[in-house]
């Protein structure tokens, strides 16, 4: 079995789902008709085309980048990166850090790139009206309230048990110094610094002096 | 074990020869089109579903696969030869765009109309014309596609290397022609498993599903009846094809063919 195609066309399928449940989504969609852009991501083997119409299309390319990028026409392209730098892509404003660090290769429109980021970056999903679709709307309701009250009581769980940990290991046991013993040691150790400094400037002026009698 | 009776003609006999393989018959070779175009408008109402039944889904990436070989791009003219019920003209229309165009072309009137219906239920008007043709012998000007593509129709048409010839002519130059079309496994225990399921199960189940058993013994015969993929490379060769290669898929069960004319 190709694992290359069903690689595609998991991601094909993930996308166009999402985006079909974002109604906003067919206006972004819309500027990109016709546009390609392929994506490199070291380790994969073979590059990634987006094919915009009405949705979007995968196809993987076996073709080495080089030639692809010959290719390019106007309303292509072409990023390379890493698995590590991907999402960080999330931020265009980061695009042309991310090129001066040599961590992302972008050839043809970076138009196109924006325009791919702002796709994704503004999806909009409304789950709770999605699943009230398959349910009804007192059962989402109250799954998704449900969910809110669970991620609520599990962020405050999670800085209860952070602060009763950190006293423990500070205050109790005292396996670890406090916040502003750390910050005192820090300030001593900038002022010895300064001192270290100040003696280093004496020293060579008295050996100037020395020198010269 | 093998349920092979005979061996697979060879394109020099089958320009030679008054006969022609029909599974494992031999027919008169002006009868050959009739029984398969018999075939294929028993099968056409259910070919969707019985494809999925039988391959469990993966001839869809198998599809995939050959549009991701295709290199088809905005502008290119692409022609789907025996393109049945259009499962390539769908994604090639959206690729190439309003500025190019797909031709789905089909022997079977039968199966161009399910394609045909299919495809404007899915929205899909503007850049696709539907010709009924037969691969043997093309109705397009010499030059006139940048793609050619024949997903599961080769092995039915009766003069394969005149069909080559013809998609030779047909394309540009600097074109690609892509077919996809069962083989040979290449490990012996898969081909024993594989002759297992199309001359045990299949036959089965086309006559659950889709009333026909007949018509999908046919099927595996014809499978068998193919030229192997040195032997289909051979005659890409022959028609003037250059850098022709082939690339199994799922062990050989299937190869993609792959040649272009400069």
């Amino acid at each position: 079995m190709p694992a290359s195609a069903l690689f595609s066309a998991t991601i094909e399928r993930l996308i166009n789902q999402m985006l079909s449940m974002d109604p906003d989504s067919a206006a972004r969609l819309k500027p990109l008709a016709g546009s390609r852009f392929v994506i490199f991501v070291t380790p994969l083997p073979f590059g990634i085309e987006l094919h915009f119409s009405d949705r979007v299309d995968v196809l993987t390319t076996q073709q080495p980048r080089d030639a692809l990028i010959a290719s390019l026409t106007a309303a292509d392209c072409c990023i390379q990166t890493s698995l590590d730098t991907l999402p960080t892509l999330k931020d265009t404003s980061q695009l042309t850090r991310l090129i001066q660090e040599k961590k992302l290769n972008l050839d043809g429109e970076l138009r196109i790139a924006q325009q791919v980021s702002a796709l994704f970056q503004q999806l909009d999903i409304d789950w709770e009206e999605h699943l009230a679709e398959h349910t009804n709307d007192v059962l989402a309701h109250e799954v998704f309230s449900a969910g809110k009250r669970m991620h609520n009581t599990l962020l405050t769980f999670t800085r209860k048990l952070s602060r009763t940990v950190g006293n423990a290991v500070v205050e109790e046991k005292q396996l670890a110094a406090h916040r502003l013993a750390v910050m005192h040691f820090n300030d001593e150790v900038s002022e010895l610094r300064d001192d270290v400094a100040r003696a280093e400037v004496r020293l060579q002026k008295l050996e100037e002096q020395a020198n010269k009698n | 074990m093998s349920d092979n009776p005979n061996t697979p003609s060879t394109s020099e006999n089958q320009n030679t020869a008054v006969t022609t393989d029909f599974g494992y018959k031999q027919v008169d070779k002006s009868q050959k089109a009739s029984m398969v175009a018999n075939v294929f408008d028993s099968v056409a109402a259910k070919y969707d579903v019985m494809n999925d039944l039988m391959s469990l889904g993966i001839h869809r990436l198998w599809k995939r696969y050959t549009i991701d070989c295709s290199g088809a791009r905005a502008g290119h003219k692409i022609l789907d030869i025996a393109g049945g019920t259009g499962d390539l003209t769908a994604k090639f229309s959206r690729l190439v765009g309003p500025t190019g165009n797909v031709t789905l072309a089909d022997i079977n009137l039968s199966m161009l109309t399910v394609g045909r219906d299919k495809l404007r239920d899915r929205g899909l008007i503007s850049n696709i014309d539907y010709v009924q043709a037969d691969a043997e012998a093309l109705p397009f000007p010499d030059n006139s596609f940048d793609i050619v593509t024949m997903a599961f129709g080769l092995r039915n048409v009766t003069e394969k290397q005149n069909a080559l010839n013809s998609i030779y002519r047909v394309l540009k130059p600097g074109g690609r022609l892509l077919v996809l079309e069962f083989s040979k496994p290449t490990t012996e225990q898969l081909s024993k498993l594989y002759d297992m399921y199309s001359f045990h199960v299949l036959p089965k189940m086309g006559q659950l599903v889709a009333n026909d058993g007949e018509s999908y013994q046919y099927l595996a015969e014809s499978i068998r009846m193919h030229p192997d993929q040195e032997t289909l490379k051979g005659m890409f060769e022959k028609a003037g094809f250059e850098q022709c290669d082939y690339k199994n898929l799922t062990g050989g069960i299937v190869a993609l063919h792959r040649g272009y004319k400069f």
